[in-house]
This record gives structure tokens, C-alpha cells and sequence, in this order.
């Protein structure tokens, strides 16, 4: 079980930082084209974020801000959206996470469409990783049952 | 001025393994963490370096904003862990 | 070379060989200082410095470009990490019973 930590310095210094983290992680995954990063990355750096207001605010408060549910829906919302553009390029006549063929739908050329659906792949990967990071930490750090200390806050 | 940057680069080097004495050998935990934290300290400005080296520091600096912040939240997290009573170690 | 470039030259080995000096002679105070909060004041203070000192020289070098602004936000971030690491841990080894170093006691 977590607890809310009671310095006062630590705590301002981690709500200061956690939104400038998650900027910088959606930086390195939109920019993973061009510069060290991706899909992965980002995730990895967007779990941090939470697991750093995870260890400053303590878990009660956390999980007002995401939910158990809310976790689990992203760590399965990443794999649909990967598999769901893949499959979307099958369905247009295309090989599996063949990008080319969504600029049928898209109404943009081949190329372009093909860095779009890397994007869109990248996006899926950094939703689970970031999901599965935060599930992972959570079912670690918490050693004992705490349902009923949910009921009692 | 790459020949100066790697001489610094060196200095940095060498500052790291004696650091490395204090992880090593430091009497409990609260050293070597502490020294940890300073080895961290000095990789990032070893990474940035490298990337004046092989001229690709527009790489190199998105790895070192990411080592800085890894190192941060790592120290975080083991005081966390030592304040809550783990063990007397 | 012009006089423009001297002078950024100047600044550039300046604030990075003052850089290495405050890593030194924070390693020193590390390896030579008798316990764990004397020790932690060395690297809590002089690392912090000695990083924005090589920063500022590696940023003068790069000049005014992305890589510069993120340089410049490397800075303010350490400059706001580094001192509450040093706090959390010191706080941490207060809590678990740490004595200070007094004058009486014997050096090793």
C-alpha cells in the first residue's frame, strides 16, 4: 500500500512536473520518426509520469485520476487499435499493416498515407506499453488487499 | 574543439569510477544511492558530449533529457521505499 | 576566425572546464567527507552547479537552435530535480535513523 508522501516540497515538485513529462512524451512519440524514440519509448516515459505521481501522491489519490477499469480498457484499446489498422488494410485488399492502401479512405497520396498509419501503430503500442507499465507497478507495490480500505475514503 | 571536448569527456570518465569507489564500498544503502545519484549526474553530460563527438547531438540530447529524468524518479522512488522501514539493512 | 568566434570560444572552455571543476571537487567531498549528510551536501550542491556551468558551455556552443532550447530545458529541469532528490533522500535517511557526524567522534 502507497501512502500519500506528507513532504510538502516533494509533492509540489512532482504536480509541477508530471505535465510537463507527459508532454515530452507525446513529443517523443510523435517525433519517433525523425529522432531517437517511438512507440515504446514514449509509453515507457508516459507510464513514468504516472508512476512518479504514483509514489508522491499515494494510490487513493491516483486512482481517482485513473481507475483500475480505465487501465485495463487502454491496455486492451492499444492492441485494437494496432490489430484494427491492420486488419483494415487486409480488408482493403492489401497485406497485413500494408499502410499504402489507406489513402483509399483517407483521400491523401500513398506515401503520406503511409506515415499516418506508422503514426497510428505507434500511438497503439505507447497506449498498452504506458497501460501495462502503470498495471504492472500497481499489482507489485500492492502486497496486501485493499478493497476495504477503497470503502473507507 | 572536439579534442577539447574530449578531454573533458576523460575527465568525466575518470570522475565516474572514482565515484564507483563510494557505490562499492560505501557503508549502507543511503551512500550508495547518494553516489548513484552522482554517477547519473555525470552520464548525462558524458551523453551530451558524445553527441558533440559524433556530431549527431540533436540525437543525443532527446536520450540525455530522458536519462535525467529516469535518474530523478529512480532516487525518488528507493527514498520512498527506504522511508516506509524496508529492512535495516 | 573572427573576434566573435574567439570570444564564444573563450566562454565555451570557460563555464566547461569551471563544469569539470565543480564535478571534482564534488567526487572529493564524496570520497573524503566523514558521513552520510556531509557527503550528500557535497554532491547535493556542487553537482547541481557543475551541471548547469557545463550545460551553459555546451548550449553556447550549439547556439540558437532546437537543440539549444532543449538544452536550456535540461537546465531548468535539473535545477528543479536535483535538489529535491538530494531532500527526499537526506529526509529518508533522517527517518531511518542516521546519526550526524559530531566533532567528538574519531575519524576513521
Amino acid at each position: 500500500m502507497i501512502r500519500k508522501t506528507d513532504d510538502i516540497i516533494i509533492r509540489t515538485v512532482a504536480r509541477i512536473l508530471v505535465p510537463f513529462i507527459q508532454i515530452y512524451a507525446l513529443y517523443v512519440i510523435m517525433h519517433g520518426h525523425y529522432s531517437p524514440g517511438g512507440g515504446f519509448q514514449g509509453g515507457v516515459i508516459l507510464g513514468a509520469s504516472i508512476v512518479l505521481l504514483l509514489i508522491t501522491h499515494g494510490l487513493v489519490e491516483t486512482k481517482k485520476k485513473i481507475p483500475e477499469k480505465a487501465i485495463a480498457l487502454f491496455s486492451s484499446m492499444g492492441v485494437f487499435i494496432y490489430a484494427g489498422i491492420g486488419v483494415l488494410c487486409l480488408l482493403l485488399f492489401g497485406n497485413f499493416l500494408d499502410y499504402g492502401k489507406l489513402s483509399v479512405i483517407l483521400n491523401i497520396p500513398p506515401a503520406a498515407a503511409r506515415a499516418m498509419g506508422i503514426l497510428g501503430v505507434e500511438i497503439g503500442v505507447s497506449i498498452t506499453v504506458m497501460a501495462v507499465m502503470i498495471s504492472i507497478f500497481t499489482s507489485i507495490s500492492t502486497a496486501e488487499d485493499h478493497s476495504k480500505y477503497d470503502k473507507e475514503h | 574543439m572536439n579534442t577539447f571536448f574530449l578531454v573533458i569527456g576523460i575527465g568525466l570518465c575518470v570522475l565516474v569510477f572514482f565515484v564507483l569507489y563510494r557505490v562499492v564500498f560505501g557503508p549502507g544503502v543511503f551512500n550508495r544511492i547518494a553516489a548513484i545519484s552522482a554517477i547519473g549526474t555525470k552520464t548525462l553530460i558524458i551523453i551530451l558530449i558524445m553527441g558533440i563527438i559524433y556530431n549527431r547531438i540533436d540525437m543525443f540530447v532527446d536520450i540525455s533529457m530522458v536519462y535525467a529524468l529516469l535518474n530523478f524518479i529512480g532516487t525518488l522512488a528507493a527514498a520512498k521505499y527506504l522511508e516506509i522501514g524496508g529492512e535495516k539493512l | 576566425m573572427n573576434t566573435a568566434s574567439i570570444i564564444a570560444a573563450l566562454f565555451i572552455i570557460l563555464f566547461t572546464v569551471g563544469g569539470l571543476f565543480f564535478f571534482t571537487t564534488s567526487t572529493i567531498g564524496l570520497l573524503r567527507f566523514p558521513d552520510f549528510f556531509t557527503r550528500l551536501h557535497a554532491t547535493g550542491k556542487g553537482d547541481t552547479l557543475a551541471v548547469l556551468f557545463s550545460l551553459i558551455g555546451i548550449g553556447i556552443y550549439e547556439g540558437l537552435s532546437l537543440t539549444g532550447f532543449k538544452i536550456l530545458l535540461i537546465a531548468v529541469f535539473m535545477f528543479l530535480a536535483q535538489p529535491t532528490a538530494t531532500h527526499a533522500i537526506s529526509k529518508a535517511g533522517m527517518r531511518y535513523g542516521l546519526q550526524p557526524w559530531k566533532k567528538e567522534d574519531s575519524r576513521k
